[in-house]
């Protein structure tokens, strides 16, 4: 059966039940333990619900990105999972949940990030033109309205190609895209600069932007990665998925986990070199002590390890050895995430003669087991009534003929 | 004639033809068999029956082991051999080292794997293989695709080859033979034209060597870098032309004297006239006392014991000073023991350069002190722990001290 | 008209057969070539010996002929330097990069691409070696090897790790272009007419034979040193970035750097192999090797690196603001509104807005319009490097220190030398090897690849 008959001949399937039943557990679990977690602790729950947002933002902007990338330049073995991708676009409808308890945070008093209440910091009165609750608002706001309008406009131009299959819908999305790239870019900058790297408001780095989107990027095709391969193994998207595709996957994932080590480490040694005080200061709580432990694994855990794990050739067409690179990446991302944001938390409370308790750790795996459960509700709500595969883009049939 | 038989072969024009005659091929059991494409043709390896080359573990392993290698050079180097500070980092600042270290292992893993590729698996460079130079080749090279069955194949059999060729659709079923050369060709070292054509190479690389540094180097332009003749300059280690002794460095004029420099008139055998002739402007107040505590301590103790009865530290090295407190001493007034500070005694040395007129003064001053007191005696002090050997407690003392006579109010002796 | 998104793109076009693929690749070498090579040659000769006179005056005379002062000891030199290594890496993208993404129309260019690598290397290390005005310490001092005086190079100079970094580079990418001429040795071999030819083609070819057991580890070897180009890429011109971003001074000390230069390597980088490939196509009548839409895709890779290039000037002005650090903000601005203005918006104009033109298909698919743009991003990004170089020194730290740099005719005389090295290289080398990988282009031909894959 030849490529254009596996086309007509597609069916939809279904997502498998045990997605939906397991993403239930992890959903009620996970709002159980962190809505626990406000009442025990609320500003580290806070936090910890900081992380969820910025996962969720990586995911869900990762996956539109991924989308524009393909339009834009035209490549085809990606398009026989695209609709997966533009499932993961949906967590953007969750997100802005979790960003919730950190715009209270701000907007009543809290003392998360210190430029609320600058008082007679003369450093942060300078910035106090960017940095103020109204423009945080704002800015926030405006970028997640114009993701959404691009990803609802662009989302749908492949919805209606499946019946239609008419190819003006493909040239809509591609003129679509390449602005969309522009507001990526620089609106995942600006959300990182404004949730993450305003958490030490003295400090800055003109490459933390591409840092957060390394993490993005990585995370995003390793979820995709995830679905695609458990998808493609229990026969529930199309024929014709090969190895060549589970190749471009891994190998996507083994290079920008490359890419991220390259940023993490451009940032830490121009720093450590020029040893300028106003700059070393975020490193310091990183390193020191308990915390230093935490670096040298980030180190293993985000690069060493998933290194390893994908450079080999038969890695990447492995399912088996893809779903676990997928697996620990997605946990890396969260990890790196953490380590963003904690040791700064960390620092203000001893600051304030407080300690950061350990022991509290699980409210941060609350969050991590609530997003799993949100991911895979997502993804099967997604999924109802739709098409796993776009049978109606014209790239389809090159993208299933597709070899290395 | 007697041609050897090296293959047979047999060409195809189409991708998909080519394909099936390798896996025609593979799969009846033929092991010495290769294709030839113009360009590497996709399937082809499984199509061959061929794993997968193994190159890549040779670049990772070489890549890890050189950039350890050089990890260990450099902690070497930066900390071992000739550790410094640079830039107030510590002596193994890794990462600085990681650049490098990247650098290192791409550059041997790439360039070693290529060697390995070339000298061990192709076996290149290999100019004399039979099928150079045939039609075969010439048409593989170029828009053919060829299949070949080597006759030392265990399976060689000339007729089922060449009925098998047929039904795979081949329109061109040649045989290459090994080149009549080759056959009975052995490589002989010291074969007389490999010998000379190493003394020719011999040759000409010494002579291009000798004529670049020994020559070219010192010719106009090329000696920008070397000393050059330049003919109106004038070289330090040259002679002076406008003096009597050649000498660029001229003695000084008669009577020239170091800016504040006061003549001392007396010689070194007329301290009666000095003793006349000179008085102590200095009061024996105790700035200036200790002051010459602590200069006495230093330069005369050696000698003349630390309380100046003659305990010399010199373990006979030289010849003991003289007991300051004996009668002898006391009788001479404070002129003749400044003139014999300054221009020294019997064995003596001079001390005029080593100590100023204000210190000597204040030895002088001193060594009264000794002298009247000298039925208070202390214990010899061997413990100098104390002592401000070298005067870093006061400084104030040092700072006022008119070395060169600098300061106008300070010139009287 | 309309792109159908179900076919593939035809990436050569015309109707050659293999043979006359090989023709068309071989006969610029075989033939002697026309009047306008030799007065492209004549113009390229003239700029190398105004070069070489430049340098020749630099290095009796000394490094005063140059406008470097103080504070500005790097000027034009180090801006050349970088100029020309990023001018490289867009080879090593086009054969490298575009390899492991499986972007088969780069087949037809990339061998030229990486060509121009190996001569924009070999020009940027003219500039290293002489910048210091002593030469021989450049060459001696600057490899660890013992020596009487038991001492080393400084590992943890950037200097340092630049010559560790672009030797490496240059020496990888000669591995990887010679890699790729073994197959076009062996099919000029096999074509030869002349015994000579046939000696020397022989002898560079190593015997290959085009047997698929070395297809095997030929292609292997390809795709590792692909896959080693690719990060060497991305490494070399972020080390370049280092000898900056190390340092302490406002404008340079900044950490996207590293990204930010790569960019704007490969940003350079293209239009000057675009601009390259259009003469050569022109002149030896390789219309359907190189067609339009491979110029076209280029363009499209220049707009996007020149965004990622305008990404990272806001980001650093933004930065520059929000990190209240005054000499910082002064730096930016300036840079925009200082005594070097027009330098910054020269900069600005030429990266930033000139090539936003490509937005439009018809001049993304028009010749002379392409080749203007690739000239005006070239002189853009050559004078973003002396933006940060040259401003960021000459009002540094101190307003005491302050002077303002003005270049010399000897300065000038080593810039157009520079480019009269690079074309003179690429010339000769246009005349005497293939300029396209006889194979690559080969296998991407229609019909080139067989339908029934075996054991697939």
């Amino acid at each position: 059966m030849n490529t254009k008959e596996i086309i007509s001949n597609y069916t939809r399937k279904e997502f498998p039940e045990s997605i939906g039943k397991y993403g239930n557990i992890f959903l009620i679990i996970g709002a159980l333990l962190s809505i626990l977690a406000f009442f025990v602790d609320s500003e580290r729950a806070t936090y910890s619900s900081l992380i969820g947002f910025m996962f969720l933002i990586s995911i869900g902007m990762g996956a539109m990105f991924f989308i524009a990338l393909e339009y834009i330049t035209g490549v085809v073995w990606s398009v026989p999972f695209r609709r997966i991708t533009e499932f993961m676009t949906n967590l953007l409808w969750i997100a802005p949940i979790f960003a919730i308890p950190t715009l209270l945070n701000i907007l009543y008093g809290g003392h998360m990030y210190h430029w609320v209440h600058p008082g007679e910091d003369v450093i942060l009165l300078a910035k106090s033109a960017y940095l103020n609750e109204a423009w945080f608002v704002v800015r926030t706001a405006s970028i997640l309205i114009i993701v959404f309008i691009f990803k609802l406009y662009m989302i749908s131009n492949s919805r209606k190609q499946d019946t239609d299959k008419d190819q003006k819908y493909t040239k809509r999305n591609i003129i679509a895209s390449a602005p969309f790239l522009a507001v990526f870019a620089f609106g995942i900058s600006i959300i990182a600069i404004d949730f993450m790297m305003s958490l030490e408001p003295h400090w800055f780095s003109t490459i933390y932007g591409v840092y957060y989107f390394a993490g993005t990027f990585t995370a995003s095709i390793a979820v995709l990665t995830l679905f695609s391969v458990t998808l493609n193994e229990k026969g529930l998207l199309i024929d014709g998925i090969t190895t060549d595709h589970y190749y471009s996957l891994g190998g996507f994932m083994f290079a920008f986990t490359t890419f991220w080590m390259y940023i993490a480490f451009s940032q830490f040694m121009l720093i450590w070199y020029a040893n300028m005080p106003e700059e070393t200061f975020w490193f310091i709580p990183r390193l020191e002590g308990a915390w230093g432990f935490a670096t040298l694994s980030l180190l293993f855990i985000k690069f060493i390890i998933p290194f390893g794990l994908l450079i080999n050739r038969n890695s990447k067409i492995n399912p088996k050895r893809l779903k676990l690179a997928s697996y620990w990446l997605i946990a890396a991302h969260f990890y790196d995430l953490y380590w963003l944001i904690y040791p700064t938390y960390s620092k203000q409370l001893s600051e304030h003669g407080n300690n950061f308790s350990i022991f509290n750790f699980w409210m941060e795996i609350s969050i991590a087991v609530l997003i799993i459960g949100i991911i895979l509700t997502v993804m099967k709500s997604s999924a109802k009534n739709v098409n796993l595969v776009p049978v109606g883009d014209p790239k389809l049939e090159r993208g299933l003929n597709f070899h290395i | 004639m007697n041609k050897k038989l090296y293959a047979l072969t047999a060409i195809f024009s189409e991708p998909n033809d080519i394909i099936r005659a390798a896996e025609k091929v593979s799969s009846s059991g033929y092991k010495n068999f290769d294709v030839n494409t113009p360009y590497p043709v996709h399937g082809m390896d499984p199509a061959m029956k061929l794993k997968p080359s193994k190159l890549g573990y040779f670049t990772i392993t070489i890549g890890l082991f050189f950039a350890s290698l050089f990890t260990y050079f450099i902690y070497w180097v930066q900390t071992l051999d000739y550790g410094q500070v640079i830039g107030g980092k510590p002596m193994f600042a890794w990462p600085t080292y990681v650049p490098i270290l990247f650098e290192v292992a791409i550059l041997t893993g790439a360039v070693l794997t290529v060697k390995i590729m070339i000298g061990f698996f192709f076996k290149f460079p290999n100019n004399s293989h039979p099928i150079h130079d045939s039609e075969y080749a010439k048409i593989t090279s170029s828009d053919g695709f060829g299949i070949l069955i080597e006759s030392d194949d265990p399976k060689f059999d000339e007729d089922e080859i060449n009925s098998m060729f047929a039904e795979l659709g081949s329109k061109k079923i040649n045989k290459i033979y090994f080149d009549e050369s080759e056959i009975n060709h052995k490589n002989n070292p010291f074969d007389y034209r490999f010998i000379i054509g190493l003394f020719i190479i011999a040759g000409i690389t010494s002579a291009t060597v000798y004529f670049n540094m020994n020559v070219l180097m010192y010719m106009t332009p090329f000696n920008w870098m070397a000393e050059q003749e330049r003919g109106d300059v004038f070289e330090s280690s040259d002679y002076a032309s406008f003096s009597k002794l050649g000498m660029t460095m001229r003695e000084p004029v008669e009577g020239t004297v170091a800016r504040g420099f006061m003549p001392y008139t007396f010689g070194k055998f007329e301290k009666e006239e000095a003793g006349k002739a000179l008085v102590n402007p200095y009061a024996a107040d105790s700035t200036n006392l200790e002051l010459g505590k602590r200069k006495f301590l230093t330069y005369c103790s050696s000698c003349h014991g630390d309380n100046g009865l003659g305990k010399s530290r010199l373990k006979g090295l030289y010849p003991p000073g003289p007991d300051l407190t004996m009668d002898l001493y006391k009788g001479y007034n404070d002129g003749i023991l400044y003139h014999i500070i300054t221009k020294g005694g019997a064995i003596m040395p001079a001390h005029e350069s080593q100590i100023t007129r204000k210190e000597r003064w204040a030895i002088v001053n001193y060594i009264r002190i000794i002298q009247n007191n000298i039925t208070a005696v202390e214990e010899e002090d061997t413990d100098t722990e104390d002592d401000d050997m070298w005067g870093d407690d006061e400084d104030s003392e040092d700072s006022d001290d008119d070395m060169w006579g600098d300061e106008g109010d300070e010139e009287d002796e | 008209m309309s792109t159908d998104f179900s076919k593939n793109p035809i990436i050569v076009e015309g109707n050659k057969n293999f043979k006359e693929i090989d023709d068309a690749v071989i006969a610029p070498l075989d033939r002697v070539p026309d009047y306008r090579f030799f007065i492209a040659l004549a113009v390229t000769l003239t700029l190398l010996t105004i070069g070489g006179i430049s340098l020749y005056i630099s290095l009796v005379s000394g490094t005063g002929e140059w406008g470097n002062n103080n504070p500005v000891g790097w000027a034009w030199p180090i801006v050349n330097f970088v100029f020309w290594v990023g001018i490289g890496h867009a080879g090593t993208l086009i054969s490298a990069i575009l390899f492991l993404f499986r972007q088969r129309w780069r087949n037809g260019i990339a061998r030229f691409a990486e060509a121009m690598t190996i001569f924009a290397v070999i020009t940027a290390m003219v500039f290293p070696i002489i910048h210091t005005g002593r030469p021989w310490v450049a060459v001696v001092y600057l490899l660890p090897y013992p020596n009487q005086h038991n001492l080393w190079v400084n590992f943890t100079s950037p200097l340092l790790w630049d010559v560790f970094a672009v030797s490496t580079y240059f020496t990888v990418s000669f591995v990887f272009w010679y890699v790729g001429l073994i197959p076009d040795f062996a099919v000029l071999r096999d074509r030869a007419t002349g015994k000579i030819k046939k000696l020397i083609y022989s002898i560079f070819s190593l015997g290959w034979r085009f047997s698929n057991r070395h297809w095997k580890h030929y292609e292997m070897v390809y795709l590792i040193l692909a896959g080693m180009a690719t990060p060497l890429v991305l490494s070399v011109h972020t080390i370049v970035s280092f000898d900056f971003a190390v340092s302490i001074i406002p404008g340079w000390h900044t950490t996207i750097f590293p990204p930010y230069f790569v960019a704007g390597a490969i940003f350079s980088g293209f239009a000057m192999v675009q601009n390259a490939l259009i003469i050569i196509r022109k002149v030896f009548d390789m219309k359907d090797l190189i067609p339009m839409k491979t110029l076209e895709t280029m363009n499209k890779i220049i707009m996007l690196t020149g965004l990622m290039v305008g990404y990272a000037y806001t980001m650093e002005f933004f930065i520059a603001w929000y990190s209240g650090s005054q000499p910082e903000s002064f730096t930016f601005l300036n840079r925009a509104m200082g005594p070097y203005s027009w330098a910054y918006w020269i900069m600005f104009s030429c990266n930033v807005f000139i090539p936003q033109l490509f937005w439009s298909k018809k001049i993304r698919t028009s010749i002379i319009p392409m080749f203007i743009i690739g000239m005006f991003v070239n002189v853009g990004m050559w004078f973003e490097r002396f933006v940060i170089v040259v401003t960021s020194l000459s009002r540094d730290y101190l307003p005491a220190s302050w002077a303002y740099f003005k270049p010399t005719i000897i300065d000038f005389g080593l810039l157009l030398g520079s480019f009269g090295l690079f074309f003179t290289l690429v010339l000769l080398f246009v005349r005497f090897l293939p300029a396209i990988s006889i194979p690559e282009i080969k296998a991407v031909k229609e019909g080139a690849q067989p339908t029934h894959h075996g054991g697939h």
